[in-house]
């Protein structure tokens, strides 16, 4: 009996690795895919180009698009431009979201469309522009209703206005052709692709 | 190149762990002297080949060389230089880096100090330590690489560090932390050695003894930092938040204080031998669970690093082979195992015991509140969380016993204590602690508040009753001079005991009396809180160097007497786009004033949290007090006297 006491911390260890080992294979967050397969949220955002027209959910549907979640303040999102510029001249379809920063109001700083237009059509002059149209998050509520976690992000939206994809980071040579397989099955398959 | 030559000194760092696990060992059995001379200079080229890989990684963050991965995604071009050199650290491959780099310095630290111990023992101990050493460098270098590199595509720039460890606290933080829990891998190795030996005399617990105490010091300082850091820098006043992976640094600490009021029973009276192993085996463990549950992503955390089940999966194993091959050797060897010494119900042994008992049950409540998630989820029963009331009001409970048995403890002898010659001095001091508990709680004038005069009270006996232990020491060695006496491990319980003592008053006291007001204010605007006058009298937008934001300064003043100046922030970094509060705290022993700034608000307004916090600084204070205790401790003479040769050469062939 008191030889069996000194084996009780062996078993009571082996218990909890069993638990350990199932809980390994289950993801305590489990919302890393919350978006996917759900329809694109409302909104209704200008466009930088003619602040006016406001652009809606409804107008991305009819073809399989990227929303690419950008700003002139985010280096990596720069230097994505280029390639994504590639991707337009391929007939890929790319629109943009621009993350506006926060601006403090009471220190003179103030959120004028139109500079930021100008600064965007320099940028887009000098480093390449990929995007059919450019939606302007002036209070970031698309961005954060799409969980948006950083710049640069990709969504790919097929026909429907659903969301498909979820990339984090650039879009570059190397991860590109994963992007790619699933965009022309969702082009070739028609709304009813997986 | 730099990188490669770090990823190449950490493959042979590998190789030579194997080496220090296979052949020391070996030779212990064989009787072979060779293999066993072998550990010392294998374990110090093991520290030297690490420091090297650590010294590359750091020369990659320094010249900024995106093309390593793991710059890449911690770090920024617009970093301040001692913010990159400490963002080696900032997130998992890096922080595994630090850990191995600890991990062979305390190998190699036993390698130089074991001098004194017989050949086999030392052997035996590098062997295992060796053989911890393998799996972490195999988990290095196969599961998370710092080295990797992102070419030929590379980053234009990095991804910037977390900001919220872009901290002075966050530079001293980890290192701290990761000390103690390897650490506590000599003491596991000390268990395990005396396991394969099957002796455990009180030369081996002396020798046990203080890197027990060093890895304790290491923890008890860097949970202590980890405290304060999320104090100023969350924004939100808490000092303590029973987050899974603050309980998972806690957890080993417990044990480990545990172990250490063991280790004494074990060292002076030859007993408690199955517990002292049993809890030295337990320290480590708890420490490698608590690494498997913040990189495995089993539990959500804040401070958890990405998710992965292969790292989890080779952690998972590993902790199998080393808790479950410990466990098991210690079922099979441990029974054999009697103590000699007999004791009455009321002597230290018990009191010590009593200890034990309590500082186990805390872990076992720590424990269950941090993985009973797990289980529920698990079994199928759905997620479930456990927050901060089932742990406050459960170590409210544990403290009260627990501080009353301190105090008493180091009055009490070893082997049995009459009662009688001890109730009146302790009855003296225990009016004193009455006393004194009262009169600090008569000047806040609400006698309402039973917690904090409970508090006072165990933190008052705790104090009186060390302070009249001391007394009756210098009573008996003839007066005051007779002190220097004392051994340093004794001042260094007492230290220790006084540190927990401030520890307990902080908490009752903050908790207690602390009061916060969410306000709104315009620039002129003021704010009265416990006799405090909070004036905001500007705010400007902030430029750092890889930050924006709004600063505010405000004057505080008490009896239209001005009191400080505050500075407190709100800092947006662009990069992460992540937004972070820096508190202003304006530091008393009696009190913290702290201000934190919010939103900006139409008007112009801000939001702003203030807190006027008493005693606040005595839970970090306390904390000190105690690795200082811990570090008095260890400057005892005896841990440093060489074993008599005799005695060393009857050890050796003991542990043959």
């Amino acid at each position: 009996m008191r030889k069996a006491m000194f084996y009780v911390p062996l078993a009571a260890f082996l218990a909890l690795s069993l638990f350990l080992l199932s809980g390994l294979f289950s993801d305590p967050r489990d919302h890393g895919s919350a978006l996917i397969e759900k329809p694109l949220p409302d909104f209704s955002l200008p466009d930088l180009q003619q602040p006016t027209r406001l652009v809606t959910a409804a107008d991305l549907k009819g073809e399989v698009t990227l929303l690419n979640v950008w700003g002139l303040w985010c280096p990596t999102c720069n230097a994505e431009l280029g390639f994504l510029t590639e991707l337009r001249q391929q007939g890929i379809r790319i629109v943009g979201l621009y993350y506006v920063q926060p601006v403090d109001a009471s220190f003179g700083d103030t959120f004028d469309i139109n500079t930021l237009r100008v600064e965007v059509q320099d940028k887009l002059a000098e480093q390449g522009d990929p995007y059919l149209l450019n939606i302007v998050d002036e209070k970031r509520s698309l961005i954060f209703d799409l969980g948006v976690t950083g710049a640069p992000e990709t969504f790919l939206i097929d026909r429907n206005g659903v969301i498909r994809h979820h990339h984090v980071g650039d879009i570059n040579p190397q991860n590109w052709p994963k992007i790619q397989q699933l965009y022309q099955q969702l082009q070739q398959g028609g709304s009813d692709a997986p | 190149m730099i990188a490669e030559v770090g990823h190449l000194a950490l493959c042979f760092a590998l190789a030579l762990s194997l080496i220090l696990a296979l052949f020391p060992l070996y030779g212990s059995y064989k009787g072979a002297a060779g293999p066993v001379l072998l550990a010392r200079p294998a374990a110090l080229l093991l520290f030297l080949l690490t420091a090297v890989s650590f010294a590359a990684l750091c020369y990659a963050f320094w010249i900024n060389d995106f093309t390593v991965a793991y710059v890449a995604n911690n770090s920024n071009s617009l970093l301040p230089w001692y913010y990159r050199l400490t963002a080696v650290w900032g997130s998992h491959e890096g922080s595994m880096l630090l850990w191995v780099l600890m991990l062979s310095g305390w190998t190699a630290a036993v390698a130089l100090l074991s001098n004194s111990l017989p050949l086999i023992l030392q052997g035996r101990i590098l062997g295992v330590l060796g053989f911890v050493n393998v799996g972490f460098y195999a988990f290095v270098l196969l599961m998370s690489n710092p080295f990797e590199r992102t070419l030929p595509f590379f980053p234009v720039d990095g991804r910037d560090l977390n900001p919220l460890l872009q901290d002075f606290g966050m530079i001293i933080h980890p290192p701290l932390l990761y000390m103690g829990y390897v650490g506590f891998a000599v003491s596991f190795a000390f268990a395990i050695a005396a396991l394969l030996g099957g002796r455990f005399d009180a030369n081996w617990a002396r020798w046990a003894r203080p890197w027990t105490l060093a890895a304790w010091l290491f923890l008890t300082l860097g949970i202590m930092l980890g405290s304060w850091w999320a104090y100023y820098e969350l924004g939100w006043g808490g000092w303590w938040f029973w987050d899974p992976v603050e309980n998972a640094s806690l957890m080993p600490w417990l044990v480990g204080t545990a172990l250490i009021h063991s280790l004494a029973v074990t060292e002076k009276r030859g007993t408690f031998k199955s517990w002292t192993v049993l809890l030295a085996i337990a320290a480590f463990s708890l420490s490698l669970l608590g690494a498997f549950l913040v990189r495995s992503g089993v539990l959500v955390s804040v401070h958890a690093f990405a998710t992965d089940p292969s790292r989890g999966l080779f952690l998972l194993a590993f902790l199998l082979v080393v808790v479950g091959g410990s466990l098991l050797l210690y079922g099979l060897r441990m029974h054999a195992v009697r103590s000699q010494a007999r004791y009455q119900l009321f002597s230290r042994e018990v009191l010590l015991w009593g200890n034990n008992v309590f500082l186990l049950t805390a872990t076992l409540v720590v424990f269950l509140g941090t993985l009973y998630p797990l289980f529920h989820k698990e079994l199928g029963l759905g997620s479930i969380s456990i927050g901060e009331p089932f742990f406050n009001s459960i170590f409210q409970y544990l403290a009260i016993p627990f501080a009353l048995l301190l105090g008493l403890a180091p009055w009490v002898r070893w082997k049995q204590q009459q009662l009688q010659p001890l109730l009146k001095p302790l009855s003296l001091w225990l009016v004193a602690a009455l006393v004194l508990a009262l009169g600090v709680l008569s000047m806040y004038q609400t006698p309402a508040a039973n917690v904090a005069l409970l508090g006072l009270l165990l933190g008052a006996w705790v104090t009186m009753a060390t302070i009249g232990e001391i007394q009756q020491k210098a009573a008996q060695l003839g007066g005051v001079p007779g002190l220097f006496k004392l051994q340093a491990s004794h001042w260094g319980m007492v230290l220790g005991h006084l540190g927990f003592a401030m520890l307990v008053v902080g908490i009752a006291m903050t908790k207690t009396f602390s009061v916060e007001k969410d306000v709104r204010m315009k620039i002129g605007d003021s704010v009265e809180l416990n006799g405090y006058t909070f004036l905001l009298s500007e705010v400007y937008a902030l430029n750092g160097p890889n930050y924006g934001g709004q600063a505010a300064e405000l004057e505080v003043f008490q009896h239209g007497e001005k009191v400080t100046h505050l500075h407190a922030e709100k800092r947006f970094y662009p990069v992460t786009r992540a937004v972070m509060t820096e508190a202003a705290v304006h530091a008393r022993l009696s009190r913290d004033l702290y201000v934190a700034l919010g939103e900006e608000l139409s008007g112009p307004s801000w939001a702003l949290r203030v807190y006027v916090k008493p005693y606040v600084r005595w839970i970090w204070l306390g904390a000190i007090l105690m690795a200082l205790g811990g570090l008095v401790s260890l400057s005892d003479k005896r841990y440093r006297r060489k074993a008599k040769t005799e005695i060393g050469e009857q050890g050796a062939q003991a542990h043959a």
